[in-house]
């Protein structure tokens, strides 16, 4: 037999199983609506319905000077950030209502706080904040010190009378300019996130479900006979379930990101492509290995899980990585899902081409090669 | 019932360890690893005045906690180059004439360049950065008076901050995030692994077709189901004490309600999510799909509409209604009430309530789906 | 529930006009049967017939369409009325030791069970200890259930379902895939609760030969009845003869055969053909006849078996439906094969341990090309482990193996295009259709594309899958898929043939084609085919078999030889009819037969001196007033030899173990 004879039945085979594969998993009509929902419909949900920023902050006013210049300050307290949800007269039911959960915030603006700003003295309002989620109630605080700062500096500069000379005066202005998503739209972010989440999620799932299937079911034994190699058997539900992955990925990206998000393709969609089977072929490692450790189906879901929650949650798309603790960011460095953010991103709104990703990229692959490289040697060593 | 299912979950040692202690790392690994304060914001600088002005409003960004300097870039190309490799999150750029401008009692203006990937840290970072832009103008404009008016730092104080604002942060005084995450992990792990076990157990007994036994025997409808439950209702009530003592002694999480209170709702939202468990799988009949579909009708919604990271209240219309068709979310008041706030029934009797009715209805609903004598 | 009233006493239960349908699909049309106090019915039926069905409805734990099931008089319509009988049931379901917990030991199962049916616990202790000892179980009380082998598991489940004492037990298929010793013991408990406590047993079963084992019977087949009454009235509905005889050569024998008569079948050397004639002589020039030429020797012409009468009864409802399609021009295959004289097979001294665990002894043997080689054994006796071996998925821990000319440990890959095997459990993509099975391991084995074209047509043609093609395997009956399977196997035209457990659960015509297509594949083609199966009247089709027992083979030899070897050791088989078989079982096994068992309403005698035996059988049996109206001999069976070599085997190495 000629090498190039060889070459060739190793497509072959590798080509027949990967069809297999992929007929499979066409008849699997459940499992099949389940995965289009969740590149579609749940990637719209997620997408529209939530904001981690500051919104509707639940605000109750306790005014004691009912003045021009309370109502003023409290008129600057607008939506999104901020829903007046009443006014009370008593501090105690801003307490009660707090501890009700009914409200978040409350001010409280003095007696004579209007009279102490006109005549320059200094006056202080005070602000009551739930912080039972501490990231929000900061958000909320920083931004009530902000309107404050600015509501006072320019009241009392007006009342100095120095209000229409403020070039004459040495103020230093901060200029933003907010790049790769100027107008800051949240949904571009947790609908991204969204999609990173599922791909992760299915990367993982399909492939290793698919060869505890086959333990299970005892057909792996069958191949195990045939001249097919481990390699064969599982790089072919790889490259099958990369095939599903990406096609999915891009009905998210055509069919919800684009038209219903506007999220912009900086980069080359070619290129985002080619990374996203990368992630999928590496996260697949792990899911090859739990399954070559496990017996069943729901031991190698309990695994999947086991690897996936922190995976989902640590790797940068739920909170800030540079703010996660070292030993953090040290086991997240196994995390593919850390690099393919950066890709992700990179390519999707920044532009970013391979010259600038060859770092997470390079990292992936070693990490996918591992992976898979452990994942055979187990698959090997468990029949023998 | 109860007492071979007890039996035989035990023995199982592969389910029984991952049924402890995968809510106990969980909690370990997200309590300390799942910080969502915005801190150590990798930022670089392009200072075109190298002036004494510009070195001081520099040093307040590079020694802020917030912020995590990365070195000075030399033009506005590589300040690009590093936001696109995400080198760095925020850029700042001071301008020429910087100091010149300001000594003058003219108007400056600083170029500040974020990455706007992650709308919520930039939106954080951004209020980091026109916090410290403030101070240091504050301290310019009281400079500035006092030099053009004469007045004393004091006047020119009260001139230029005639507004303070006095934050009182309650329940979690020092704002740490660890205590508010916490607390609410509890419930997260709970809802994820109570209903996951319950789940599985029913359906491999499905599976396997030992439920036959049941079937074909005088058990009654009601023993079958609160055997079932029982012992995972039992493991998460163990559960339960170990994840509070884990956030009272490890995480230093106060709790200032009243313990037997937290346990009785902790007892009716075990109630309800292995309910939740036992509902799927009676309507499912493989392993894998009480799985995918336990994961996605527990992870998701708790995660996304529990008020875990998100309050319920910034929620859109739509999925706040799903916020409240669902236990987590009462669960997570009383969770927080509980610790932080240290509120009674009087105030939660609301959320206790809910959790009470669903509770009920899914027990209700699951004696009426189970039947003994199915149709296939 | 001393005695209710006479109608309802006698009629336990009584199936009308049932018909069970899932979705479309209809199961069960119209069935009636019902099953008298103290009797053991039967449900016979291939894969699919209906069986599960039936027997789940009347335990209450499935509804129905259309009809009545009435049990202990009361009418199932209810979730509440299926209540109130289920007292009264045991119920089995379906597979090896599924109902049973594989965390808790068999004690802690039994004593679940036990709680479950509110036993109390003087009455659960000494049941108890009757059932294990009967079962040979009580050695392995705190053993985990799942680290039981697959007929001990079978054990446990009778014993945890009849710890209750059910007045009725359901038991479904309780038999499938055990071996048949177990098989043994577990009738042996069902025939003494019912002797002993007058319960009443509904069974299921596929293996036809325990069908005699009834006292009265329904044959299922498509959701309906085919037959139905006591075994004998079965047998009366296709009157005929069995001839065996041995002919050269048996493939042209074959041919010329199959033109006058549906049932032929080639065991080992003999062909066994069942006529419609029922004198003998009628049928042997019958034969002779058909024969024309070709010569018949060792002339022997039997009463059919009942498998014979079922086959029967199915091949007339088949007719006018599609059968296998004739064969024609198939000899040009096997022109190109290369042809060995090297043996096919070759094991030398193979070991495998699992831990500590001695799977496998020093097994060794040889097999021909084109001989059909049959390993029996117990469950768990290392069966699989060997073929595992032989087809490279088990690295063996010691020993010599060469494996269609190549060496096993050094030449892998080149076995790997050698061989076929079908796994013990059905292995082939249920969600695949037909041919998109075929085409996946034609692919595999790297086939060119006008080959497996080729390859594709004559499997389709060779396992009668025509009709087939484009259906979704999972919704098969188990015969075709396991053709399916075996075609599979066969897709690179391979020289050795494994198949392991090839027919469980195959209903008798499929496993009949199955045989065809196996010897025709051994004599034509010269295929090597190793083969093991607990049907022990199928291994009667092997050229050679050996038996294994804890990992060693202890006999090898032609089926004739092995039969020769036990009658010479332990003696001749005497059939008994008797008026009232219980009780005169106990009368013969107290005048000292102690191989005696009960086989339906006929009693089974192992006997070294016949006509001696025969005369003091009549007498021992006189004395208590009871005629024996006839006794003849029989040939040992398979499953007697088997038997009855496992069994002397266990107790030498009980004495061991207790020394």
């Amino acid at each position: 037999m000629t090498v190039g004879r060889g070459a060739a039945t190793w497509g072959q085979r590798l080509v027949a199983l990967t069809w297999k594969e992929l007929l499979q998993l066409w008849r699997d009509v459940p499992l099949l609506l389940f995965l289009i929902y969740s590149f579609s419909l749940s990637v719209l949900v997620s997408g529209a319905g939530i904001t981690m920023q500051l919104t509707n902050a639940e605000l109750l006013v306790h005014d004691e000077d009912q003045s021009p210049s309370s109502r003023e300050l409290i008129h600057r307290f607008q939506p999104p950030y901020f829903a007046l949800v009443g006014a009370i007269s008593d501090p105690r039911e801003g307490l009660r209502q707090l501890d009700e959960g009914r409200a978040m915030v409350v001010l409280d603006i003095p007696p004579r706080f209007h009279e102490a700003l006109m005549s320059g003295e200094r006056t202080t309002i005070q602000l009551l904040v739930d912080t039972t989620n501490a990231p929000q109630g900061l958000s909320a605080a920083a931004y009530t010190v902000r309107i404050a700062a600015s509501f006072g500096t320019e009241t009392a500069l007006a009342s100095a009378g120095l209000s229409g000379a403020k070039a004459s005066m040495p103020l230093v202005s901060s200029a933003h300019r907010v790049w790769f998503n100027p107008t800051q739209d949240e949904r571009w972010f947790q609908s991204i996130s969204h999609l990173l989440r599922m791909i992760t999620l299915f990367a993982v799932l399909l492939p290793a479900a698919a060869l505890v299937r086959e333990k299970e079911r005892g057909t792996v034994e069958q191949l195990l006979v045939s001249p097919v190699s481990p390699f064969q058997i599982m790089f072919s539900k790889v490259l099958a379930m990369s095939g599903v992955i990406l096609l999915a990925t891009a009905l998210a990206l055509y069919g919800v990101l684009h038209p219903v998000f506007h999220v912009p393709m900086k980069g080359s969609a070619a290129l985002f492509f080619l990374l996203t089977a990368l992630h999928v072929f590496t996260t697949a490692g792990f899911g090859l290995v739990a399954a070559t450790l496990a017996k069943n189906q729901a031991q190698v879901a309990m695994m999947a899980l086991f690897v996936v929650g922190p995976m989902l949650l640590l790797s940068g798309i739920t909170s800030p990585f540079e703010s996660m603790p070292q030993w953090v960011q040290a086991i997240m460095t196994l995390s593919p899902l850390r690099y393919y953010i950066d890709i992700t991103y990179g390519v999707m709104l920044k532009g970013a081409g391979l010259d600038l990703l060859w770092k997470p990229v390079g990292a992936m692959l070693l990490l996918g090669g591992t992976l898979f490289g452990s994942g055979m040697w187990r698959f090997r060593r468990q029949f023998q | 019932m109860a007492l071979k299912e007890w039996k035989e979950t035990t023995r199982d040692r592969l389910f029984l360890l991952l049924a402890f202690l995968l809510p106990a790392l969980w909690l370990v690994v997200f309590g300390y690893g799942l910080n969502l304060d915005v801190e150590d914001i990798p930022f670089a600088v392009l200072d075109r005045d190298q002036s004494e002005f510009s070195r001081e409003y520099l040093q307040r960004f590079i020694q802020s906690r917030y912020f995590s300097f990365r070195g000075y870039a030399h033009d506005e190309r590589t300040l690009d180059r590093l936001l696109t490799e995400t080198k760095i999150r925020a850029a700042i750029i001071v301008p020429e004439r910087f100091q010149e401008q300001l000594i003058a009692g003219e108007a400056a203006t600083v170029q500040t360049l974020l990455d706007g990937t992650f709308p919520l840290h930039t939106d954080i970072a951004k209020g980091y950065v026109i916090a410290i832009n403030q101070a240091f103008t504050e301290d310019r404009l009281i400079d500035f008076f006092r030099r053009s008016r004469g007045l004393t730092q004091e006047q020119a104080g009260v001139l230029v901050r005639p507004l303070s604002v006095e934050v009182r942060y309650l329940y979690n005084e020092e704002v740490r995030s660890t205590w508010s995450m916490v607390p609410a992990l509890v419930m997260f792990t709970l809802m994820l692994a109570s209903p996951l076990l319950t789940a599985l157990g029913v359906v491999r007994e499905k599976e396997t077709g030992s439920i036959y036994n049941i079937y074909s025997s005088t058990v009654s409808r009601a023993e079958f189901l609160t055997g079932k439950l029982l012992p995972y209702i039992l493991i998460s009530l163990v559960n339960v004490c170990v994840l509070w003592l884990m956030a009272v002694g490890l995480f230093q999480v106060p709790f200032k309600g009243y313990f037997l209170l937290f346990f009785f709702a902790a007892v009716l939202f075990v109630c309800c999510t292995t309910g939740i468990g036992l509902l799927i799988s009676l309507l499912v009949q493989t392993q894998m799909a009480a799985l995918i579909i336990t994961m996605v009708v527990a992870m998701i919604p708790t995660i996304l509409f529990s008020g875990l990271l998100v309050p319920v209240a910034s929620l859109t219309r739509g999925a706040k209604v799903q916020a409240h068709l669902f236990p987590a979310m009462y669960f997570t008041n009383i969770v927080r009430g509980s610790f932080l706030k240290g509120v009674g029934a009087d105030v939660l009797w609301i959320d206790l309530l809910a959790l009470a009715i669903f509770a009920a209805a899914m027990g209700g609903l699951t004696y009426h789906l189970f039947t003994k004598r199915p149709k296939t | 529930m001393m005695s209710p009233p006479a109608s309802s006493a006698d009629e336990v239960v009584r199936v009308s006009g049932f018909v069970k349908r899932y979705k479309q699909h209809c199961a069960v049309n119209g069935l009636d049967f019902t099953v008298q106090r103290g009797e053991i019915y039967g449900l016979i039926g291939p894969d699919g017939a209906g069986k599960s069905s039936v027997l789940k409805t009347i335990a209450g734990v499935l509804g129905y369409e259309e009809g009545s099931v009435e049990v202990f008089g009361t009418l199932l319509d209810s979730e509440r009325a299926a209540e109130q009988v289920k007292r009264r049931i045991g119920f089995l379901p379906q597979g090896l030791g599924l109902n049973l917990y594989p965390e808790l030991s068999v004690e802690e199962n039994i004593d679940f069970f036990a709680k479950l049916r509110l036993v109390p616990e003087a009455d659960l202790q000494a049941r108890k200890a009757r059932l294990l000892g009967i079962t040979r179980l009580d050695r392995f009380r705190t053993r985990l259930m799942k680290q039981l082998s697959g007929g001990m598991k079978q054990k446990l489940g009778l014993i945890c379902t009849l710890i209750h004492e059910p007045e009725l037990a359901i038991l479904d298929e309780p038999t499938t895939g055990v071996d048949p010793v177990s098989r043994r013991d577990f009738w042996a408990i069902l025939a003494e609760w019912q002797a002993v406590k007058g319960m009443t047993a509904l069974v299921s079963t596929a293996y036809m030969d325990e069908a005699v084992r009834f006292h009265r019977l329904s044959f299922l087949s498509h959701g309906r009845v085919l037959a139905s009454g006591r075994p004998a009235d079965v047998h009366s509905l296709v009157p005929g003869l069995v001839v065996t005889f041995e002919s050269t050569p048996q493939l042209e024998a074959v041919a010329r055969l199959k033109r006058r008569y549906t049932q032929v079948e080639s065991l080992g050397p003999s062909l066994h053909v069942f006529t419609p004639e029922q004198d003998a002589e009628a049928a042997v020039a019958g034969i002779r006849q058909t024969l024309d030429d070709l010569p018949a020797a060792h002339l022997r012409t039997d009463e059919p078996e009942l498998e014979d009468v079922v086959v029967a009864l199915l091949l007339k409802e088949q007719d006018g439906q599609t059968t296998v399609s004739d064969r024609s021009g198939q000899s040009a295959l096997s022109a190109n094969m290369p042809q060995f004289d090297a043996p096919a097979v070759e094991a030398k001294e193979l070991i495998r341990d699992f831990g500590s665990f001695r799977a496998v002894d020093r097994v060794s043997f040889e097999m021909k090309q084109g001989e059909i080689f049959g390993l029996l054994g117990a469950n768990g006796a290392g069966k699989t482990t060997v073929i595992k071996m032989l087809t490279g998925i088990v690295p063996p821990t010691g020993g010599a193996g060469r494996v269609a000319g190549a060496d096993m440990r050094t030449a892998s890959g080149a076995i790997k295009e050698r061989i076929g095997y079908m796994s013990q459990a059905f292995s082939l993509y249920l969600d695949l259709t037909v041919i998109e099975n075929i085409r996946l391991f034609a692919d595999i084995y790297g086939l060119a594309r006008r080959q497996a074209q080729q390859r594709m047509e004559w499997i389709v043609e060779m396992a009668g899958l025509s009709g087939y093609v484009n259906d979704r395997t999972g919704r098969l009956p188990m015969g075709v898929r396991q053709r399916l399977a075996l075609g599979c196997a066969l897709v690179h035209s391979p020289r050795v043939l494994f198949l392991d457990e090839p027919t469980s659960g195959v209903d008798p015509i499929g496993r009949r084609r199955f045989w065809e297509l196996l010897s025709r594949l051994a004599r034509e083609e010269g295929v090597a085919i190793l083969i093991t199966t607990h049907y022990l009247s199928e291994a009667e089709h092997c050229d050679r078999l050996a038996l294994m027992y804890a990992g060693r083979i202890v006999a090898e030899g032609t089926p004739g030889e092995l039969k020769t070897e036990v009658e010479r050791e332990v003696g001749q088989l005497l059939e008994l009819t008797v008026d009232k078989p219980g009780a005169a079982l106990a009368q013969v096994a107290a005048a000292g037969f102690t191989g005696a068992a009960l086989f339906g309403t006929k009693i089974h005698v192992l006997s070294r001196d016949p006509s001696g035996d025969e005369a003091r059988l009549r007498e021992v049996l006189a004395q208590v007033g009871m005629t024996v109206t006839g006794v003849r001999p029989r040939m040992l069976s398979l499953e007697d030899v088997f038997v009855s070599r496992v069994m002397a085997l266990e107790q030498a190495s009980h004495k061991e173990g207790s020394r």
